[in-house]
Parts: C-alpha cells; structure tokens; sequence
C-alpha cells in the first residue's frame, strides 16, 4: 500500500470530532476557503431523544435507504472503574457481555448474532464502555433483546471468565510478537501519564489480568453498569416511536449502577524529557512515539488543534511525512495523533525507521516540531489543511453506523448536534494567529517530551541515551509500566 | 502481504455478499427489498469505453457530497520474475513520484489542497488507486490522474528515495511481524511454478536492485489505459465524468496487450512443509490450501464453507479450537480470489507455549468432518445471511460501492454481477459445499507453515556480559 491507514485514523478519528463551540462569534468574518466546501458541509440527521426514569438516555434516528439498523452504545465509567492492581477488569467485564446472557448460554448467543448475519462488538474503553450492533432491519427486535440480555442479564460464567481472561493475556503476547506498531501507544501512555489513571491500560496486562477473579467483575457490573449510565443511539430502518417503547420495555428496569461515575483527575503537560526503552530483541527497526499531553474533546481550540494536527501530521503532506518519508526515505510513515477524553490526552508524532537511522529520524522529527511551534502555518498551508479537513469529513458521516457512534459521542461528552452541523463554518473561519496560538499551547515542545521507542537496545541504548534519561524494559515483561527504578546514568 | 492479502480476502467476501432474495422470503421482506433495491441501483450505473480502450464505470450517489474514485490496473506481482519481484508494488508508489505538470510532491499536494486524500494497494492480480474527494475537486482530480498516466517522470534520485520507504514497509509487515513473516514462506512454498509464489511486497535482494529500465519497461508495458478501468461513485454525473474522461484521459494512447501470464500450477501431489524459528513468545501455525480463481462457479460455495469455517464466535474452528479446546487463541480465514487458483488460508494464532501438534490435529479434524459430512442446514442459511448483511454493509459507503463494482468487473469480467450475487449465493446447496470442501480442503493440497518461537536466552547472556 502507498501508506497504512493507521495513524490517520486516529487522526481522522479526532478530525472527525473536532468542531468548536465556545469560541468567539466569528460568523461576520470572510471565510478562506471557497464557497464549495461550506456549502456541501453535511449536518447530523435529527434524533428523537428519551430520557427513561432510570437515566438512560436513547437517541433515535430514523434512516430507511437500506434495510439494515445500527446501534451505538456507551455505558459510562469503562476502564477508570479499575481498582488499582486490576487494570483489565472492566475489559474482562465487557468481553464476558457477550459470553452468555439471559436465556442464551455463550454458544447459543454466538448462533443467535450470526445466524441472522448480526455484527456485535464491544469495546472496553477508557472512560465508557462501548458497544456497537449492525442488524438487518427486520431482526430489530431480536437484536433490542440480545442488548438488554448483555446489559441487563450477563451471566458472568467461571469458566467463560477463566477462558476470555486466559485469552486476552496470551493476545496480549501475540500482539507483542507482532508489528510493534499495534503496541507502542500503550507504553507511551503507561510511561507519559505515570500514576493518573489515563496511565493504566485499558485491556489491562500479563500481570494485572492474572489476578482478575469472578467476584472483581461481580464487583465491577454491580459498581458500574447500569441504567444511569447508559447512552444509546439507534440509526436505521425502523419506526421510531415503536422502538422507542420497545426500548423502554427493555431497558426501563435496568437498575442504576451503585456507585458514581468514576472521573480522572485533570492531566498537565510534563516538564523536561525522559526516555522509555522497550528492547526487543529480534527488531531490525525502531518504533517510536513521541509527545506530551495536549488537549480534551471539549477544548475549545479543538478545531484549532484539529487543523494543527493536519498540518504537522494528520495527513499523507504533513511536515512529518514529508520529511521522514517523502524527502528522505527513511520510513514508510510519520505521522501524529491527538486523543481525546475527558481530561487533556496525549498529543504524539509517531514514525519508525530501520534500526541504524534511528538518531538521524529523531533528529529529524525533533526539529520539525520545533520549527512548527516556532513558524505555524502560513496561509497557503492554512488553506489546504482547512481544504482538506472539510473534503474529508462527509464521508465520516454516511452510514448508520458512523451516525450512531457520533450521536452517542456527542452526548457522552456533552456536546450537541452544532459540534458537526457548524464544523464547516468552524474550520472555515480559523486564521492564522489563533492557529499559531493553539499550536504553541498545544503542539509538545521539543524541550518537554515523552520518549518511547521500541527497537534492539543493544544497538540504539547509547542513542537513545542522547534524549533524556533513559528507563528500560523488555517486550517480553508482563506489564506495560516500566519497573519503578531510577533512571539508568 | 499480509494486509493486502486481508484485503482482498474482504473484496472476494464482498463478491460472496449478495444472497438472500428467496431463503426467507415468506416472512422476511427484507429478501424482495435486497432484489428491488439491487434492481434499481444496477439501473443507474452508466459505462462507457474510450476510444483508447479505457473502461469508465459511473454510479451516480447523490446522497453525500463526496466522490470515491478507483482506478483498477491489472498488474500484481502475478506479472512479474526473479529479479524484479516487488516491481508492481514499487510503481504503487512511485505513481505518486512526479510527471510533466506535477512533480514530485505535487500529486498529493495539490489533492490534499482541494479537499481530497489517496491511496493505493496491490495484490497478487491486481494495482489499484484510490482518490477520496469533494465533488468540487472532480476535474482537479481528473487532470492528476491523465498527468501520471501519460508523463509520468521515473527521476533516479526519487526511485533510491522511495526504495528506503518500501524497505521500511517491508520490515515493518514482514521482518518485524511473525504472522506476516510466516505468511510470506507458506505462500512461497506453496507455489513451485505459478508466480503466485512471489511475495507482492517483493524479496530483499531484489528491492534493492531494481533497474531504471526495469522501472520504464514496467510502465510502458501495464500502464496504458487499455489494461485499465476506471469506476467514479458518489455526487457526479455520469455525463460529468464521462466528458472529463474524454478531455483529460482519452488523449493517452493505447499499447500491445501485455504479455499473458501462461504459467500453471501443477496439481500438488502431496503435503509441502515449511517451519521458521525465531524470537517470538508464541507459536504460529498456517495452513494455505490451493483454491479457486474468482470466476469458478463454485467460488460462493467456497466462500460460503469459510465463513462457516471461521467467521464469528460461532465458526466451526472458533467454537473447537478456541473456546472448547482452548489451543488457539484466534482463527482467520481467508478465501484469495483472483485471475488463477489462488490461495484459501487458515491462521492459527497459538497462546504462548501452545502445542502446536494439537492444534494442527484438531484443525485437520475439523476439516474431514466437514469433507465427509458436509455442513447442515442451519450453517448454510447463516452463512447466507452474514453474506447479504454484509453487502449492505458494502454498499452504505461510496467507497463500497466502487470497490465492489471494481472487484466485479476487473475479476468476474462484468460488474452487472455485483447485483446478480444475491442470487448465486442463494442457490448452493449443502451438496456444493461438501463438494468445495473435498476439492481444496484436502491433505494433498496445502502447505502447513508454523512459526516455532525461540527464546532470547543467547542474547540475554550477551547483555548480561555487557
């Protein structure tokens, strides 16, 4: 492939989502852009929104140009509902959703889902639990009950627990046999955020899911799940007010969950750099992320940042892949992501190159932030992230699917429809001061920074040595955080 | 490559997506709904051929002001020899390198610029660009594309520039990735005559040593616009696209058909093995079958017994080898579709210090019950239905849209078959699949690779002397 989607998913992930709200009245300002993109900028389709006595909320939206529905749902407290030591419990409890419910035993749910051609995730995240559904049209019954049956009626069984937890622990291993790219996120966020629970790993490690026991998910669904805690969103060919008191019948008795919603606390950027070397001993190539803590979903530069993070990059002309790829070749992509819970997340670039140019692309990497924070974006540049941005964003917005998750991400972070329905006015409107403004906040300064690289320490040990303060540890160890010792001289 | 081969294992998913028009049709309307709905939109598609023998296939989608663009070039590594193996692979990237009126950079930047973003991927078969646009970029992306296909500058300097980016992706998807490593020997194994044997990403040696002529040859010879097809879905018109492919595209001239590829396999007459040791905490195991060409009439029947093989939690070889022998960790099927027999594959992921004798036992078990008795009713209609979902699924997006009408009409040699599936589908019995599942899930016919883990006690001891 010309490049992996990777990165720029994420990056569109985020792009996809950022749309301002608190900034300043801009609308009487000339736009940059041509008239073409504002014009053809798409709004979300209207819900009809329920609010059940326990708290649920669902949102509905009716849809009918194929026969199929879509459903997204997120249960909030997700993975900050870890105790401490039993980071994965929450991803355990979310996996085992799915592994029996109601009058279904483990197999028989599998055959109900798929014999129907049904599609059912779930996703243990970090501050909710998400999960996703895809039905043909006329199973939208079946599929209401198969998702009261995981929320309300989960039968937590011993051995299904005992074989989903020995599984996610050898997938975990697996991973690390892998392309390290599929791992080096988490070390970067064990090792950036330390003792802040954004630290901890979602699907927790080798270590913490060892000791997971019946009574830690017991502990966790009676703690977490409930009907308090519920967002949904259903899109697609149905009638909205027969689901909506089918819903009700199905949800309304959800109980609420017992204890408030776990929040983190608020995240700051790091001073100074340090260096986190994972060996692995077999790479001919050295995988790195490097950054700081930037931004929350509801920042109100988002938009700002978004186009930043576009320009440095969140695209295939980015300054990074330009220089790391295009002009050099030294890698086959250079990219940055900006994540965005609750709290301020992580703002990283990311690339990797073969084992002997590892200085010569941090170096690299290095300066191009620096020259970024220092220089912004002239006008031209401006104009074509902004371009780009508004081009890219229909096609995030044309299935159920994507309709649903957006609805329910809006209402999880407190946002509303004019997050999207005004995004193209909002980028359109961005100038080059406050760009410039939003990048020297927001963009990690080259001087504080959060090195992780993933490569043969034998070989890179004395360059990495050149970045900061160096901690180490190996692929093969069974937690993502480094040992708690000093940093090597 | 792996992930190439993930893709167009999804695309021959697609070509098996469309059954459902009878099944359950007494109670569920959704079957007349599939049929009508197909109907009508196989009704709005437009063709046209250039004069220069340029295939245009447009599918006007109004819905969503975006426009998705794929430009199918029938060329893969199938096309290529010792000694320029990976060649395909590299002019995917070197078509974003610089031509006359756009130099290097400027294919995507002057994209990007106006809204849009691209793409490419390779295969065995096939090279394909992809553009994903707002409709105001229509003839901006018009005149990118006919500068790269009629001028495209192949500068030395670029070419070493670009080696270093496709080594790294090589290390990246191969070297440094078990499976993707693994993968690469089955298939060389597999193969003794067919150039199918070659890796699309190309071997090392010759990733370096591709010639500037090798390079010139290569595209006089496979880029020319009669080995090519071009399908534009989204918010155009097909009167739009045609007269821009008219303006920018027919100007470029046709060439000498290429070079069939003659070569076929010979009938496997036995088990080929193939074992890699390296670092690695968990063992791997592989099994890649000889199967069918994307034509073959039993191709939905093929497609069919996979899913029903290993799609969901509820598969055959989940429910076995993951959740009630626990020897696996995960199993992935793939069904390789292309001009000839292509490869169906079977991927076992093992836990660390799983046995893989076991799970190859199991795995072989497994498959003798369904060659002796076949699969049941209630298997078969399943698999059905995951297969229409899944063509909606296709079919929400425009970029769905293009990449199954690509698929149909570069493989199957007429995309009018996208919409003709569903019946297709519909109509294999259990018979057909017992029949598939003798004909390429047999002993004689694969070749079993396994990834057998080593540990790093030997550079433990060196680091401990350091």
């Amino acid at each position: 492939m010309k490049r992996l989607e990777m990165g720029t998913a994420l990056a569109a992930l985020w792009m996809a989502s950022a749309a301002g709200a608190e900034q300043q009245p801009l609308a009487d300002r000339p736009a940059v852009v041509r008239g073409d993109a504002a014009r053809d900028a798409v709004t979300l389709p209207k819900v009809r929104e329920v609010v059940l006595k326990n708290g649920a909320r669902l949102l509905l939206v009716e849809r009918h140009d194929v026969p199929l529905v879509a459903f997204s749902a997120r249960v909030r407290g997700g993975a900050l509902g870890d105790p401490l030591g039993k980071e994965g419990v929450a991803a355990l409890t979310a996996e085992l959703l799915r592994k029996g419910a109601g009058a279904r035993n483990a197999s028989q749910f599998a055959d109900t889902v798929d014999g129907v051609g049904g599609a059912l995730s779930v996703s243990p995240g970090r501050e909710s639990l998400d999960i996703q559904g895809q039905f043909m049209a006329r199973d939208t019954a079946l599929m209401v009950e198969l998702l009261a049956d995981m929320l309300l009626r989960p039968r937590f069984e011993l051995a299904e627990l005992e074989k989903t937890r020995e599984r996610m622990v050898s997938s975990l291993v697996a991973e690390k046999d892998g392309d390290p790219r599929g791992v080096i996120g988490l070390y970067f966020q064990a090792f950036h955020f330390g003792e802040h629970p954004y630290a901890r790993p979602t699907g927790g490690s080798e270590a913490s899911l060892a000791t997971l026991q019946r009574e830690d998910v017991l502990a966790y669904a009676k703690a977490h799940l409930g009907g308090d805690r519920l967002i949904l969103t259903v899109v697609g060919d149905f009638d909205a007010k027969q689901l909506a008191a089918r819903l009700e019948a199905a949800l309304g008795g959800w109980a609420r969950a017992s204890t408030p919603v776990p929040v983190a606390p608020p995240t700051q950027p790091t001073q100074g750099r340090r260096v986190l070397l994972v060996d692995k001993p077999d790479a001919t190539q050295t995988y790195f992320w490097l950054g700081n803590t930037g931004i929350s979903r509801t920042d109100p530069a988002r938009v700002e940042v978004g186009l930043a993070n576009t320009v440095l990059g969140g695209r295939f002309t980015s300054l990074l892949n330009t220089a790391l790829r295009v002009k050099s070749g030294l890698t086959y992509g250079a990219g940055s992501v900006v994540l965005t819970p609750l709290q301020p997340g992580p703002f990283a670039v990311s690339s990797y190159t073969k084992t002997e140019s590892t200085a010569q692309a941090l170096d690299m990497t290095l300066d191009v932030l620096s020259r970024f924070r220092q220089q912004g974006v002239d006008a031209a540049m401006l104009a074509s992230a902004q371009e780009y941005v508004l081009g890219q964003f229909p096609p995030t917005l044309e299935t159920g699917t994507q309709i649903s998750a957006k609805w329910s991400e809006l209402a999880f972070y407190g946002l509303d429809a004019s997050d999207v329905d005004d995004y193209a006015k909002r980028v359109s409107q961005v100038e080059p001061a406050r760009l410039l403004a939003a990048i020297q906040r927001v963009v990690p300064a080259p001087e504080d920074l959060t090195l992780v690289l993933v490569g043969k320490a034998a070989d890179i040990r004395e360059v990495a040595r050149k970045y900061g303060p160096v901690t180490e540890m190996r692929i093969t160890d069974p937690s993502f955080a480094p040992p708690r010792a000093a940093p090597s001289p | 490559m792996r992930r190439q081969k993930c893709f167009i294992a999804s695309l021959m998913l697609l070509a098996g997506t469309a059954a459902c028009a009878q099944g359950r049709a007494a109670t569920v309307p959704a079957g007349a709904k599939t049929a009508s709905a197909a109907a009508t939109a196989a009704a709005q598609v437009r063709t046209r051929t250039l004069k220069n023998g340029l295939k245009v296939i447009v599918w006007p989608v109004p819905a969503n002001p975006s426009v998705a663009l794929y430009d199918w070039f029938r060329v893969g590594s199938r096309n290529e020899r010792p000694g320029i193996t990976g060649l395909s692979h590299f002019f995917e990237h070197m078509m974003f390198n610089g031509a006359k009126k756009y130099g290097p950079g400027e294919f995507d930047r002057v994209m990007e610029a106006h809204g849009g973003r691209n793409n490419a991927y390779t295969s065995e078969d096939v090279t394909v660009y992809q553009d994903w646009f707002p409709r105001s970029a229509l003839e901006t992306i018009f005149d990118l594309e006919a500068d790269r296909l009629g001028h495209l500058a192949i500068d030395p300097k670029v070419v070493e520039s670009e080696r270093g980016v496709v080594y790294s992706e090589r290390r990246s998807s191969v070297d440094n990735d078990n499976s993707g490593l693994l993968m690469e020997q089955v298939q060389a194994t597999a193969f003794v005559a067919h150039p199918y044997q070659i890796p699309v990403i190309g071997w090392p040696a010759d990733i370096e040593s591709w010639k500037q002529e090798d390079l010139e040859r290569y595209f006089r010879t496979y880029y020319a616009p009669n080995n090519a097809t071009l399908i534009v879905v989204g918010a155009v018109t097909p009167e739009q696209v045609f007269a821009l492919a008219e303006k920018y595209l027919e100007p470029i001239p046709s060439q000498p058909e290429p070079e069939p590829v003659r070569t076929q396999e010979p009938v496997q007459q036995g088990e080929r093995r193939v074992t890699v040791r390296k670092l690695a905490q968990a063992p791997l195991l592989q099994m890649a079958f000889h199967g069918l060409r994307a034509r073959d009439d039993d191709a939905p029947a093929l497609d069919l017994l996979m899913r029903l093989l290993s799609d969901g939690d509820s598969s055959r070889l989940h429910r076995r080898l993951v959740e009630e022998e626990r020897v696996a960790i995960q199993v992935t099927g793939y069904v390789g579709a292309g001009f000839d027999p292509s490869l169906s594959w079977l991927l076992v992921d093992l836990p660390p210090g799983g046995d893989l004798a076991k799970a190859e036992a199991l795995l072989d078990e497994e498959l003798a019950k369904v060659r002796t008795a076949g699969v049941t009713d209630a298997e078969l209609r399943k698999a059905k239905n995951i297969v229409v979902a899944d063509f909606w699924r296709h079919l929400e997006t425009n970029d769905g849209r293009a990449r199954a009408l690509g698929t149909f009409e570069v493989f199957h040699g007429d995309w009018k078959k996208l919409f003709g599936a569903p019946e297709r589908y519909e109509a294999v019995t259990r018979e057909q699949v017992r029949q598939v599942a003798i004909k390429v899930f047999g002993q004689n016919n694969r070749t079993v690779g396994v990834l057998v883990p080593e540990t790093d006690a030997g550079e433990a001891k060196q680091e401990a002397a350091r």
